[in-house]
């Protein structure tokens, strides 16, 4: 096993992934930017590492900067997290050229599962359902005019290296076509610095349900099970949950089965997670393999009881898996909601800023897996995830009531996040009944505005601290959490206390 | 004591009494009254039993106001009367100006001094937690100033380009 690794990302998934090298015995080294000397992964670490500018492309993106750091600091492996460099093959292929580990599958499964027009391609030759479409890069706009009209509108146009809903459009009729196939090409060289697009039927109201894959380096495959991740916004996740309410056994089996397939066919190693889109009939297609970690994996942690990080770390330091699928029955249901920096009232914008004042919630069945603290100024730059509230108990309902209750406990103050919001979604008959879909929150939640019954006791919050006086009132900026705030029974000298 | 405290956009009146002999404070916001004991636990945290019933109030301030969350809920509270003066050249209400609704960084600017643009013409595009929003022209008018360039980090609110309006023939403004 590794004695030292660095983690090449930051905020939440780097902290969450030094735990477990913490528990294994595992020094631990970051990586940051300007912007990021004060977060929580730095100070959370037994090394860092400043990369540079708080730019990406300066720091979190720098393949050189972060292979430098990884050798001058002793780092046997480097661990991606998600998101920046965690699914570049070439980033996995020169850790390996460096005499490195990369934590994480091949470069070259990556770069044929990075490439939705190979994956299908992959898929469709093991017999796994994929959607109907084209399985070729395509510019030419009358060759996807005639797969439009073969495929049946509507067509749902993407972006072959896409992601994140980038470079996607919904075509409803053959006239429209030509127009949005160009803005998604422009849109896909953009993000991606490719504008090679294909065409998929589009599915109405689909559910989003994907499957936790593991693979070592001896051949074995076993999945662990599903997650429900029909509700998002801008196409991206902010509530997840396993088991999934729309499946059952026989259809868990076959997705599962699908999942092991698919995985296999493309050779895989380490954590990934093959998604399906689940119509209303009940039949299932595949959607794309995700090959890293992925944002919402506590869910399946806390049902199956494993650290998929720790399972990570060893497969690739050559261990075989250490149990076979028929050994793994997940338990319960586990819920995880993103908190986000942003307004839900307006349309998710982000919304950076320092954080006045953080409060974690407890209990029991809570976890959250956090990249902030009191103090803590959320950079501009990057993703605006803080943090993820996981629960888990003994079935669904328990489940919502825990994050209820969790959501309540949770403080974050001086930036706007979407607990509220996510309270009301919890609390709702829509997603109480699992009646859930990739339009969940178009179909009901729109309009969404703030409780204004809350106004009131909030008011007497703003009085509570006007009656203490201007002394009282001091943001607790402790940013380890290891110092004590000022006493209030020291500044609170006038105020009368309630007994 | 009396206030006039802001909520979103939602004003409000509210009378304090001292508090009574147990500690109880009589609250009346907007006409209705709830008896208040209140306990500061820290400096962030106050503890209110509101006519029998505790509460855990969260809070902390800065230059806009006081937050507050009530179980989940997260209020920004003002006093009315300082927020007004602020509100008045924020961002957001009403966008009259080419500025970012939040902390951004300047991406491109899409127009040249002494440029003609017209009102919903894209003028700036700003990035923040890598979501692209572009800013437009509030009216139509020629590009008097430009306060940024692209690579840099504005603060919300900070006016990018101004813009001098074109005085439509037949009107009176």
């Amino acid at each position: 096993m590794f004695t030292k690794i660095l983690v090449a990302n930051r905020g939440e998934i780097a902290v969450r992934i030094m735990r477990t090298a913490r528990e294994m015995g595992i020094s631990t080294v970051t990586v940051y930017s300007e912007a990021d000397s004060g977060a929580l992964h730095v100070l959370n670490a037994d090394e860092s590492v400043l990369l540079g500018e708080s730019d990406p492309a300066a720091s979190y993106l720098n393949m050189d900067k972060i292979i430098d750091a990884a050798k001058k600091t002793g780092a046997q492996a480097i661990h991606p997290g998600y998101g920046f460099l965690a699914e570049n093959p070439v980033f996995a292929e020169r850790i390996a050229a460096a005499g490195l580990v990369f934590i994480g599958p091949p470069g070259r499964v990556m770069a044929d599962l990075g490439d939705k027009t190979v994956a299908r391609r992959i898929m469709q030759s093991s017999g796994v359902p994929v959607i109907p479409g084209t399985s070729t890069r395509e510019t030419d706009p009358d060759r996807l005019t005639a797969a439009a009209e073969e495929i049946g509108y509507p067509v749902l146009v993407k972006a072959a290296a896409g992601g994140g809903g980038k470079g996607m459009r919904v075509v409803e009729k053959p006239e429209e076509l030509p127009a949005a196939a160009k803005l998604a090409a422009s849109e896909a060289l953009t993000a991606f610095g490719d504008g090679a697009i294909y065409l998929e039927k589009y599915l109405d109201r689909p559910r989003h349900v994907e499957f936790q894959i593991f693979g070592d380096t001896y051949g074995n495959v076993v999945h662990l099970f599903e997650r429900e991740c029909s509700i998002q916004r801008r196409h991206q996740k902010i509530i997840e949950e396993t088991p999934s309410p729309a499946l059952d056994e026989d259809l868990r089996a076959r997705m599962g089965a699908a999942a092991v397939a698919a995985a296999q066919a493309a050779g895989y190693v380490n954590a990934g997670t093959v998604e399906f889109l689940l119509d209303q009939l009940g039949e299932f297609y595949f959607l794309e393999v995700n090959t890293r970690l992925q944002v919402e994996h506590p869910v399946t942690e806390m049902t199956t009881g494993l650290d998929l990080v720790r399972l990570q770390l060893e497969v690739a330091a050559g261990s075989p898996l250490p149990f076979s699928q028929e050994q793994i029955s997940p338990r319960g249901h586990a819920i995880e909601c993103r908190i986000y920096a942003e307004d839900a009232e307006c349309d998710f914008m982000p919304s950076p800023g320092k954080i006045l004042h953080f409060r974690s919630p407890e209990g029991p069945g809570v976890r959250f897996d956090h990249g902030i603290y009191s103090g803590f100024e959320v950079p501009v730059f990057y993703d605006p995830i803080l943090g993820k509230l996981v629960v888990w108990a003994q079935d669904r309902q328990a489940s919502c009531a825990r994050m209820v209750r969790a959501l309540q406990e949770t403080v974050v103050l001086g930036i706007k996040t979407p607990i509220e919001f996510l309270l009301d979604v919890m609390a709702s008959d829509a997603f109480r009944t699992g009646h859930t879909n990739t339009r969940f929150i178009d179909d009901h939640f729109t309009e969404w505005q703030p409780d204004p019954s809350a106004n009131q006791t909030a008011m007497l919050g703003f009085i509570a601290g006007e009656l203490a006086g201007p002394a009282a009132i001091h943001n607790d900026v402790d940013r380890s959490g290891l110092g004590s705030p000022p006493s209030p029974w020291q500044t609170l000298g006038s105020w009368d206390m309630a007994r | 004591m009396e206030y006039k405290l802001l909520v979103g956009d939602k004003e409000c009146a509210v009378e304090v009494t001292p508090p009574n002999a147990d500690g109880l404070r009589v609250v009346t916001v907007d006409g209705t009254s709830s008896d208040v004991a209140v306990t500061a636990v820290s400096a962030n945290h106050y503890h209110l039993v509101v006519d029998g019933r505790g509460v855990n109030l969260f809070v902390a301030m800065d230059q806009d106001g006081t937050w507050v969350s009530v179980e989940g809920r997260a209020r920004l509270v003002q006093d009315a009367d300082k927020a007004q003066r602020r509100t008045s050249r924020a961002p957001g209400a009403g966008p009259k100006e080419v500025a970012p609704p939040t902390p951004a960084e300047v991406v491109e600017i899409m127009v040249e001094v002494g440029q003609e643009v017209t009102e919903g013409q894209a003028v700036v595009v700003v990035s923040a937690m890598k979501m692209k929003m572009t800013l437009t022209a509030p009216y139509s008018g020629t590009v008097t100033a430009i306060h940024a360039k692209p690579g840099d980090r504005v603060d919300r609110g900070k006016i990018l380009v101004d813009i001098e309006p074109i005085r439509e023939e037949g009107t009176n403004e």
